[in-house]
């Protein structure tokens, strides 16, 4: 089976670059899901999941993105996301701890924080996607 | 004449000099290699963003909201000029250049006519500015400590100054940084950040649309130059700032090594005088002897 070369890259470094399988993506208007030959797409990312699958479809990584942009060509897949973290190293407790901070305070910018964490909780409590 | 004594203090405090300019080298060598790295590590993040904007920069006619990052206010009477210097010395002519090519636009712009505001970066630059030009500086940004929390300060000067903008207090934004060129040369640069300058990567775009399929959108064009065109801004800054953290290593590194050279020629001169002078005493005292010796 064919496989597709994903980066994942953060304005300080290059995290993720490998052939895989399958690359689901947060897109701003709903998930997409990357396999070898997609057609040419740009789009915006919401906060969620990036889930990385080898070519047997088991899942190799799985990071949380608070935004960002995808490049998807047939051979490529790029994301671009301006912070990331591997998911499994997120801690709940800490996550709740910090949307109880930030709704007390009420700015535009906690407003956006808030989001990014309610994001963040909703990510490692789901678990769709963990076996495709 | 100087005693012997004298010489052979200066001797040793030229040396313990000596001792600190090459430990500094030393540090700016080390520092400099982490600060390429960081540096290195940004590259396909800004220019993968580079690539996508410019294949998009051609979709943005109108000039309303956002875009307005794109395509600038229609005016361009009030300036903005951002230097970007380090947050100590001993680097060379590294903050000076900075320092006088900023001055120098800053009048020749006003010399035009134009309404010149500064926003100055680094501790070397702040102190110049705050004693010349006092009353045009709206902000100033200094300890940053690019190498561990670069991106966080980047993004605070981007949000403020697109703040500034969308109040219409500017319409066009200067960055003046030093460019870095290799470990041991560095060049001014200046920057037009705001609005943005695409000229330059317009000619790539057309070699991209010849060779490339079109791309599909989603949600669609202008949504995606919306949230793109932001963080170019902190992006760009956030490399200017990098490279200026490596030209400042660099700049450092090579001045201090002149100066450790120079300690060095400094000693032997001195320690050709001490024997110099310690000769001419002994040579003397024999004289007063032999001459003694005569007279008796």
């Amino acid at each position: 089976m064919a496989t597709i070369s994903f980066d994942l890259v953060s304005p300080e470094n290059l995290i993720f670059n490998d052939d895989v399988g399958t690359i689901i993506i947060p897109g701003k208007d709903g998930d997409l899901g990357v396999l070898p030959g997609h057609s040419q797409v740009m789009s915006s990312l919401r906060p969620g999941r990036v889930m990385v699958y080898r070519e047997d479809k088991n899942l190799v990584k799985s990071f949380f993105v608070s935004g960002g942009f995808a490049e998807i060509n047939p051979e490529k897949c790029i994301v671009l996301a301006e912070s990331v973290v591997e998911l499994n190293s997120l801690d709940k407790s800490s996550i709740e701890k910090e949307i109880e901070e930030l709704g007390s305070k009420e700015s535009k910018e906690s407003e956006e924080q808030l989001s990014i964490a309610k994001a963040k909780l909703e990510a490692i409590t789901v678990s769709f996607y963990d076996k495709i | 004449m100087p005693s012997l004594k004298d010489i052979k203090t200066q001797i040793n405090s030229v040396g313990s000099t000596k001792k600190i300019t090459s430990a500094m080298k030393m540090v700016a060598a080390s520092k400099l290699r982490r600060s390429q790295e960081k540096a290195e590590a940004a590259r396909p993040y800004s220019s993968r963003l580079e690539e996508m904007l410019s294949s998009l920069a051609s979709s943005a006619a109108s000039g309303e909201g956002i875009i307005k990052l794109l395509t600038g206010t229609g005016n361009d009477q009030n300036y903005i000029v951002v230097p970007v210097s380090a947050d100590r010395g001993l680097c060379g002519g590294f903050n000076s250049s900075i320092n006088r090519e900023t001055f120098k636009l800053v009048k020749s712009l006003e010399g035009n006519g134009k309404k010149v505001q500064l926003m100055l970066v680094g501790k070397k630059s702040r102190d110049f500015f705050n004693r010349v030009m006092k009353d045009q500086i709206i902000e100033s940004y200094v300890d940053l400590n690019v190498s561990s929390t670069g991106y966080e300060s980047a993004l605070n000067i981007s949000n403020k100054l697109q703040e500034l903008y969308f109040e219409g207090k500017f319409d066009k934004c200067i960055l003046v940084f030093n460019k870095f060129k290799s470990a041991i040369s560095q060049e001014v640069t200046q920057q037009q950040l705001i609005p943005l300058d695409v000229s330059n990567s317009e000619k790539e775009e057309e070699k991209e649309n010849s060779s490339n399929a079109i791309y599909d959108y989603e949600p669609d064009e202008e949504t995606i130059l919306k949230d793109l065109l932001p963080k170019n801004v902190s992006i760009q800054i956030f490399k200017v700032l990098l490279e200026s953290d490596a030209g400042e290593q660099g700049a450092r590194m090579a001045a201090m090594d002149n100066a450790t050279r120079n300690a060095g020629e400094m000693i032997d001169s001195l320690t050709l005088k001490y024997n110099r002078t310690r000769q001419a005493f002994i040579t003397k005292e024999l004289i007063e002897i032999i001459s003694g010796a005569e007279s008796i």
